[in-house]
């Protein structure tokens, strides 16, 4: 008998997902997930709400337990189209007997706080950023319109992804983030270096890292080409897996001799802030925070799936307490959840914020797409969000940096964009 | 849809397994496709809107010149960004039919693949071939021919396949679990 092939964690799920011993990289099978996962938007859930019930027949479904709606987009306009929109998700979920989970925060972030994100679980989403899952050792894919096959098939083909590894050593220096890790690996090794790929994160420097900022890690691999990110579990994450279980959980983990498409060692400390130009997260428009140093700002925004952590308010707090945000920047600070609003409450950081001149908005993705407090003509901002595409905040005419929290709370007490490396260099500048 | 009803017999693919056509365009690697219609007409699906946008940063006689059964070609990571649906219900409109690339954003790659459009991973392709050269993509095979040569392309897997010979995911879907026919 052939000796079992060695697999990775995400081979591991995907082949319990199949209903299989083992899977190979290249295989096209069908998958069975355990949660399916949307939130509600024009144009994709109210449709195929629509096409599941006009074309396919569908009334009820078989399983509703693996079906996940939450509504985090679209909450802050109070208008008349946002209510009746959400309310048809209301009345399906209802109907159906599928979870609905509303203003709760962000659905990537609560997905984790409410255990459907548990190790060894496969998860699917239209939306990519599904992927920041992978921080608890789970495996959260972003398939487009296809979630509509698994959604009425209860399945859902795919091609196993080969798996990209990470090897981290070391630890972050002070004001450097996990966001900044993603910026360099795209930087330095392309922004499809890992395309069709998973992309896991391995080593005593992945296990360093707070769940948090693995979850910013994660969430952001389709800017390297890939269609996932994952770590394996550790002691932090089957802890924080324990906390929000309502179910067993089976985590899996990398065999030792797993065979992977590429190994790339990084060590932490070697790393410095990074920002990313307007336009896209590739590699070349993404630079050591020194070489855009300057540029004036008007606004700035910590939030989104990608950040707006505990971890990320902390590092804002820690740095605008006792200051100003410099006068002509908006900074809008968005906790990624509810439960993250009132654990930065409870630490007193959100009066620290609001004490320096920002801005706290209730937990919803409006402000990362330009929903709420679009950028105008013109504008500068710096931004923790996942995209900085022209025009996804607001304006085309606007202009869209990234860069981690550390950065752009620093940028937005300065006025400029600055390294928060040299925060002591114009603390006092705005105090 | 009773239109739709009375077609049940017929089974020729909507993607033929040779596509023959001209090399309308060719973008360079990384390329974000919404702006093949500028990112302020990516949230339209209007095509007296979308059409007249189409290509018009690159090429304002683009729309004219293009003509039925034409194929793009792209660079690597073509897709890379947030694509948007919009850029190709213009390309499809001017009557592009399939995408050649050193490589796809896997996100550009299943959105489109779910409408039916044929998107060809083809390593080598952006150096063998020049505007308006004809080519044919043996897409069902994974072989694409140039002036310059046969090359290997992915080939896709059998659902793919299928997907794309039903004329997107939606279709296939339809003739395999709907309660009307695509």
């Amino acid at each position: 008998m052939a000796a079992a092939r060695p697999m990775t964690i995400a081979e591991k799920i995907l082949a319990r997902a199949a209903g299989r011993d083992q899977v190979s990289p290249g295989e096209s099978l069908p998958f069975r997930p355990d949660y399916m996962i949307a939130y509600d938007f024009p144009g994709y859930t109210d449709v195929m709400f629509r096409q599941m019930k006009d074309d396919f027949g569908m009334e009820s479904l078989d399983e509703p337990d693996r079906y996940v709606l939450f509504i985090d987009h679209m909450l802050t306009r109070g208008t008349p189209d946002e209510e009746k929109m959400h309310e048809v998700t209301r009345n399906w979920a209802a109907k159906t007997g599928a979870h609905l989970h509303e203003g709760r925060g962000i659905g990537h972030q609560v997905a984790a706080e409410l255990g459907y994100a548990l190790p060894g679980n496969f998860l699917i989403h239209f939306d990519g950023h599904i992927s920041s899952l992978g921080a608890f050792g789970a495996l959260g894919w972003g398939v487009r319109k296809d979630l509509l096959e698994a959604w009425i098939t209860g399945q859902i083909y795919l091609d196993v992804p080969a798996t990209a590894r990470f090897d981290l050593v070391g630890e972050l220096n002070e004001y450097v983030d996990s966001r900044d890790l993603i910026h360099w690996i795209i930087k330095v090794n392309g922004a499809d270096s890992c395309v069709n790929q998973v992309m896991e994160y391995g080593g005593p420097g992945a296990e360093s890292l707070s769940i948090g900022r693995r979850q910013g890690l994660c969430g952001m691999a389709m800017f390297a080409g890939g269609v996932s990110a994952i770590f394996n579990p550790d002691a932090t994450s089957i802890a924080f897996a324990n906390s929000v279980a309502n179910r067993p959980f089976e985590p899996v983990s990398s065999d030792p001799d797993a065979v992977y498409a590429s190994r790339t060692r990084i060590d932490l400390s070697s790393l410095e802030p990074q920002v990313v130009m307007p336009g896209s997260a590739r590699s070349t428009n993404t630079r050591p925070v020194g070489e855009v140093a300057g540029v004036q700002l008007q606004h700035a925004y910590i939030g989104s799936c990608a950040s707006g952590r505990i971890e990320d308010i902390r590092a804002a707090a820690a740095i605008l307490k006792g200051k100003r945000v410099a006068a002509g920047v908006h900074l809008n600070v968005v906790p990624t959840s509810e439960q993250i609003r009132r654990q930065a409450e409870s630490e007193g950081l959100l009066r620290v914020l609001e004490d320096a001149g920002a801005y706290i908005g209730a937990s919803s993705c409006d402000f990362c797409f330009g929903y709420a407090d679009p950028l105008q003509p013109g504008e500068n901002c710096i931004s923790t969000g996942v995209l900085n595409i022209s025009g996804r905040m607001g304006s085309t005419q606007a202009n869209i940096y990234m860069g981690s929290a550390y950065t752009v709370a620093a940028s937005a007490l300065a006025g400029e964009i600055v390294d928060p490396r040299a925060i002591g260099e114009f603390a006092n500048a705005s105090s | 849809m009773p239109a739709r009803d009375t077609q049940q017999t017929v089974e020729e693919p909507a993607v033929p397994d040779t596509i023959e056509g001209r090399v309308a365009w060719i973008f360079g690697d990384d390329f974000d496709i919404d702006l093949v219609i500028g990112v302020e007409n990516i949230k339209y699906y209007d095509l007296d809107k979308l059409r007249p946008a189409l290509m018009k940063a690159y090429d304002e006689g683009f729309v004219e010149s293009v003509r039925e059964g034409d194929v793009l070609v792209g660079g690597h990571n073509f897709g890379y960004g947030h694509p948007h649906y919009p850029p190709l219900v213009a390309m499809r409109s001017v009557g592009i039919k399939a995408i050649v690339a050193e490589s796809f954003s896997p996100g550009f790659w299943r959105g489109e693949t779910y409408n039916g459009m044929p998107l060809i991973a083809c390593p080598g392709i952006t150096a063998a071939v020049k505007r308006w050269d004809q080519i044919r993509v043996h897409w069902a095979v994974g072989k694409v021919e140039t002036p310059a040569g046969i090359l290997e392309a992915a080939r896709p897997s059998e659902r793919v396949a299928r997907i794309l010979r039903a004329g997107g995911s939606y279709n296939l879907l339809l003739r395999e679990r709907g309660r009307r026919r695509a």
